[in-house]
């Protein structure tokens, strides 16, 4: 019996020993998360840039397609064109951050607890199919990841609801978007946090409508805890009303102002890591739409912007589809399902890019019978290929988003002008008395 | 008539030629510069908005169908700039034409009204009784004037210098309505009297100013934002911000505008700041697009975080804006809450010219009638003048804000306001008023002083609110909490057992609510259907109320009261279709009203609403209230027997019944359906 007990302890030691040591990341690790195709490209039998993928030959890159981007594809909804996979190298004060706290962050004892963690890529290391916790990593690394950087603000940012059957513009709503992270900060003054900070929050969304009349100067403002544990808090300014409303849990989780996507879907997934059970399911390169903006052919029936800026242009059925081009990428497929059983989802699955670790290029959304209720996918544009101001920022700027509702036959689209700055995302905005302010 | 329809037209025509001219306004861009913009370009920002919203109203308590109560077009223009050294403009102009008043002129414009019937419940018994009776005073209705006067009480009493008339040459009997005809029954024994309710420059009888209403011709009830206040310019303000550091800031926000606090739908606690124009829709309009505003400056000093919270807010607004109470609509109106104003331009009307009191004066010496209508002459009973604040700096409004957000996340206010009672409250005058039995003011020598007489001079008494709100989320409920409360001192009240007829008393109120949203798959699997509930407390301090020889004495106003609403609001359609069903119900008075709506957004720029709204009650023999005529103010002319001081508590539903039926009770009659469509140009 003793006998027994003491093989058991010792070859759980043994196990613990060997995850411990298989967790160390090494300089290394950082290197090749931040620079993944430095040995060379991904490549896929027949796939090269400047082909399209459409109806007809969706069946011959189905290994190379997210399932959502397949059946799009396979249904004759849009056709796919095909770029050469670049380098979207992230900012050095990120990469720099990660490599100074290697190591430093720990998985807690339950999914939405992270210890020592300071800045960077929390988790740098290739995720492992036989790690029970790849799955928390990556979503903790998406968490902290540098997705929009320290600061940016989308402006304007004109969503428009379609009718997927007869093309029907139902709806355009023009906003303005502001992003801060108020710590953890590796970019732009103040460095690493906006201080003081007493609630400990880690970031925050701002939201601002300009367009159209019954939803003018509505506001939505989501505070971010450092605690996982924490639910957000989210303000919602009315503007009919005039008043600040705090939003219940249950409000992100609900289509936000009548489009397909909801607060949760906001860069792909808007809510704590405690509230999914995250599971890695590995590995493969697959089309994500990842482009240069500059060299697009861009939209001519949107609003010219002062400076000259231009929209990527949408197309395919309905208009519910951006046309830019996909390039190969090497992609963690993520899954995540909800812990609360009354989520209106019941998984999404993210294939998240190795070199971003953005989870928004390809995503499928599962409804609460498990079938595919929606796809949402954002397209990125390399920041030195975009706006000037953008030039150097180190991120992949978010460009254009499709929803698609398969089972609706409607759509959400996107269309994005980023600025990665600091200066039009103060850390006022994201106050509560801010949204006051208003008219 | 031809008259009318051509002022009206020329109205049309000129809102048609604004509209025109906003139109190419909002195409150009081009309105001239206002100061110094901003370098860069920066321009006018303008939206123009239509408005149309019709309302059809069906029977009032008379039977009689009212038809459109409402064919409001409403142009709307809001324009933006910003301007040089961070400061930013914002503007709206609203003005609005109305055409119920024309086309519907026998409710509600020059044809409204007609001549009128008092009870005068004495007379039938009076000459069963063989009293020596004019024909005339013995029937059980008389037409205003038809009520015992000089005459027969110089006859019955010897009291030759009386001052009750026998006729009114200058109140006659056209062009009204019996007070509450349209929301109760009448000759059932309480006081009622004749109500002018013809626009004032058609009847200027019991016209008066309360501060914006009251005496306003049909040009000014068709158009109200065309008046001396201009309140065609809705809004005109600017705004700035400056950056302390990254976390500081000072907000300035100076010109017309709202100040809005609280965290509450539908009623106000703390949402006080900007009194409201109830004569637009009741309390059924946002509050946004009813709140009068007022020309406000307001400072912030936003200190973002400390080691304890993490917001911190101190706010200073100071409304140096003449003061303008609510608008309570004018006598005449579609919307004229709680009646208020029907009894107020009656008892103007009673002081101004005198006039015909149904059921007065008691005939038989008991508490249980008959009493005979009465004829007042001028300066005896009713509303003598209205004391409106004039402008000066000890008639400013001061209030101050801190708010903050704690660590833990729950957001909270404390609130202090000392402001203008946007309600009038009616002193009485007493000794001021002529005696009707002797001709002249005051009692017979050696009498009391003149108490509880209803004749009044009307206030609007400075008013000190102390108040705090929070909300929070409540996570295992899925739901989002909001609490408010106030405690005033210095409100007033009607109050029969007071000599001048009002107390002051300090209020507490309160409000919870909770917004709950709640997928409720066979309305929308997708999306969930916001249920928002609250519940409002108000609780009158050192509140009076005793029994008096024949009923209930002191204040009307229920000393605790609660109201309850519910709103129940689904989204369909990516939110382009928005089914919802407002509920009120206030407990005491018994009485709920029902709202449903449906929004149909058509596309960005054009929007419908169709709608109901319904009233139910079942609590209007609880509402009656002292009505004074046992008031007792000129012994022992007035005294019943057995009364030795104070009102004996002789009740009606008028004139008080009113503060016992509350908003919804006393509009139970006020049953509409509606459509309306905006449009963005």
């Amino acid at each position: 019996m003793h006998k027994t007990y003491f093989k058991v302890m010792a070859a759980a030691f043994f196990a613990a020993g060997a995850s411990l040591a298989a967790q160390a990341a090494t300089d290394a690790d950082v290197e090749s998360t931040f620079s993944p195709y430095k040995g060379g490209f991904p490549s896929f039998p027949g796939l090269s840039a400047g082909m399209v993928i459409n109806k007809a030959n969706a069946d011959q890159f189905k290994d190379a397609l997210a399932a959502g981007t397949y059946k799009l594809l396979k249904d004759g909804m849009f056709e796919l064109k095909v770029g050469a996979t670049t380098d979207f190298a992230l900012s050095s004060g990120y990469i720099e951050a990660t490599r100074k706290n290697l190591n430093k962050a720990k998985l807690g004892a339950r999914t939405g607890e992270l210890e020592g963690y300071v800045a960077g890529r929390p988790f740098p290391e290739e995720p492992k199919l036989d790690d029970p916790h790849a799955g928390d990593k990556l979503a903790w690394n998406y968490k902290y990841g540098v997705n929009w950087g320290d600061n940016a603000q989308i402006n304007p940012f004109y969503w428009k609801y379609r009718n997927m059957a007869t093309g029907q513009v139902e709806r355009t709503i023009k906003f303005d978007f502001h992003f801060l992270n108020i710590k953890h900060r590796v970019k732009d003054a103040p460095v690493p946090e906006v201080t003081p900070n007493p609630a400990n929050l880690y970031r925050g969304i701002y939201v601002h409508v300009q367009e159209p009349q019954d939803l003018k100067n509505t506001q939505l403002l989501i505070q971010r805890y450092e605690d996982d544990q924490k639910l957000d808090d989210a303000y919602l300014y009315l503007g009919f009303q005039r008043r600040v409303r705090r939003l219940s849990t249950g409000q992100a989780t609900d289509a936000f102002l009548g489009a397909d996507l909801m607060i949760e879907d906001f860069e792909g997934y808007n809510g704590r890591v405690s509230d999914m059970k995250w599971t890695y399911k590995g590995t493969k390169n697959v089309l994500l739409p990842m482009w240069n903006h500059n060299d697009l052919k861009l939209a001519g029936d949107m609003p010219k912007e002062a400076d000259g800026y231009q929209y990527v242009n949408f197309g395919g059925q309905g208009g519910c589809f951006f046309e830019g081009t996909w390039q190969l990428r090497k992609a963690y497929v993520l899954e995540a399902v909800p812990v609360n059983p009354n989520h209106p989802i019941s998984k999404r699955v993210m294939y998240m890019d190795a070199q971003l670790q953005n989870i928004n290029g390809a995503e499928e959304i599962y409804d609460r019978k498990g079938e595919l209720w929606k796809t949402f996918s954002v397209g990125k544009s390399h920041a030195d290929h975009h706006l000037a101001l953008n030039k150097g920022a180190g991120i992949g700027i978010d460009d254009a988003f499709s929803v698609v509702d398969l089972q609706a036959r409607h759509c959400t689209t996107g269309q994005f002008r980023g600025e990665v700055e600091f200066k039009s995302n103060p850390p006022q905005m994201f106050q509560v008395q801010y949204m006051r302010g208003g008219d | 008539m031809q008259q009318t329809w051509s002022r009206s037209i020329a109205r049309v025509a000129a809102l048609v030629a604004l509209c025109a001219l906003a139109r190419v306004v909002a195409a150009e861009e081009a309105l001239p510069a206002l100061g110094e913009a901003v370098a860069g370009g920066e321009t006018w920002k303008t939206d123009v908005y239509y408005e149309n919203d019709t309302h059809v109203r069906g029977a009032d308590y008379t039977g009689r169908s009212v038809g459109l109560s409402k064919f409001r077009n409403t142009l709307q223009l809001e324009t933006d700039r910003k301007l040089s050294g961070g400061w930013a403009f914002h503007g709206i102009l609203r003005g609005t034409f109305d055409g119920a008043y024309v086309l519907n002129d026998t409710h509600f414009g020059n044809k409204a009204g007609g001549p009128v019937e008092l009870q005068n419940s004495a007379g039938p018994a009076a000459a069963a009784a063989g009293v020596p009776l004019p024909p005339a005073y013995a029937q059980g209705m008389v037409p205003q004037g038809g009520g015992i006067g000089h005459t027969f009480v110089a006859g019955a009493f010897g009291l030759s210098n009386n001052a009750f008339v026998d006729s009114y040459a200058n109140n006659p009997n056209s062009g009204m309505i019996v007070l509450g005809q349209n929301w109760h029954a009448t000759a059932q024994g309480g006081v009622e009297f004749g109500v002018p309710v013809r626009p004032c420059d058609t009847d200027s009888r019991g016209c008066r100013d309360f501060g914006g209403y009251g005496n306003e011709d049909l040009q000014q009830l068709e158009a109200p934002e065309f008046n001396n206040r201009l309140d065609v310019l809705r809004e005109a303000y600017v705004k700035k911000t400056i950056d302390l550091d990254d976390t500081r800031s000072l907000f300035l926000k100076v010109g017309k505008q709202q100040v809005v606090w609280g965290r509450t739908d539908l009623f106000r606690v703390l949402d006080v700041i900007n009194p409201v124009d109830y004569s637009r829709n009741n309390i059924y309009d946002e509050l946004q697009d009813i709140r009068i505003p007022m020309w406000i400056a307001q400072g912030e000093y936003r200190m973002g975080g400390s080691e304890g919270l993490q917001e911190r807010n101190l706010q200073v607004v100071w409304n140096f804006d003449k003061f303008r109470p609510n608008n309570l609509g004018q006598c005449g109106q579609p919307n004229v809450i709680l009646d208020a104003s029907c009894f107020f331009r009656g008892m103007a009307n009673l002081w101004d010219n005198g006039g015909t009191v149904a059921n007065f004066a008691n005939f038989s010496q008991s508490g249980a009638g008959p009493w005979f209508a009465t004829n007042f002459g001028a300066h005896q009973i009713g509303i003598r003048n209205v004391n409106l604040p004039d402008w000066k700096l000890d008639n400013t409004q001061l209030g101050l804000k801190f708010e903050g957000v704690t660590q833990g996340g729950t957001s909270f206010s404390l609130n202090a306001l000392s402001y203008r009672s946007q309600l009038p409250s009616l002193h009485s005058i007493n000794g001021a008023a002529t005696n009707p039995f002797l001709g002249v003011p005051g009692n017979l020598p050696g009498g009391p002083a003149v108490a509880r007489l209803i004749a009044f001079d009307v206030y609007y008494p400075r008013v000190n609110l102390l108040g705090g709100s929070l909300d929070l989320q409540w996570e295992s409920a899925k739901a989002a909490v909001r609490l408010e409360g106030a405690f005033t001192q210095g409100e007033e009240f009607a109050n029969s057992l007071r000599d001048q007829l009002f107390s002051r008393n300090p209020v507490f109120r309160s409000v919870i609510g909770i917004d709950r949203p709640t997928f409720i798959p066979w309305i929308n699997p997708n999306r969930t259907t916001l249920i928002s509930g609250q519940l409002f407390f108000q609780h009158i301090f050192q509140h009076e109320s005793q029994q008096g020889l024949y009923g209930t004495v002191g204040m009307p106003d229920w000393e605790n009261n609660e109201i309850g609403t519910l709103l129940i609001k689904a989204f369909l359609n990516n939110d382009r279709l928005s089914p919802q069903l407002i509920i009120a119900h206030d407990f005491q008075a018994d009485a709920t009203a029902l709202s449903p709506q449906v929004d149909w957004i058509f596309s960005d720029d054009l929007k419908f609403s169709f709608g109901a709204n319904v009233k139910v009650q079942g609590g209007i023999s609880n509402w009656k209230a002292d009505d004074c005529r046992s008031c007792n103010p000129y012994p022992p002319f007035t005294t019943y027997p057995g009364q030795t001081v104070g009102s004996a508590g002789l009740s009606g539903l008028e004139p008080l019944g009113i503060f016992r039926a509350g908003p919804i009770g006393a509009a139970w009659r006020e049953n509409e359906v509606y459509v309306s469509l905006r449009y963005k140009f």
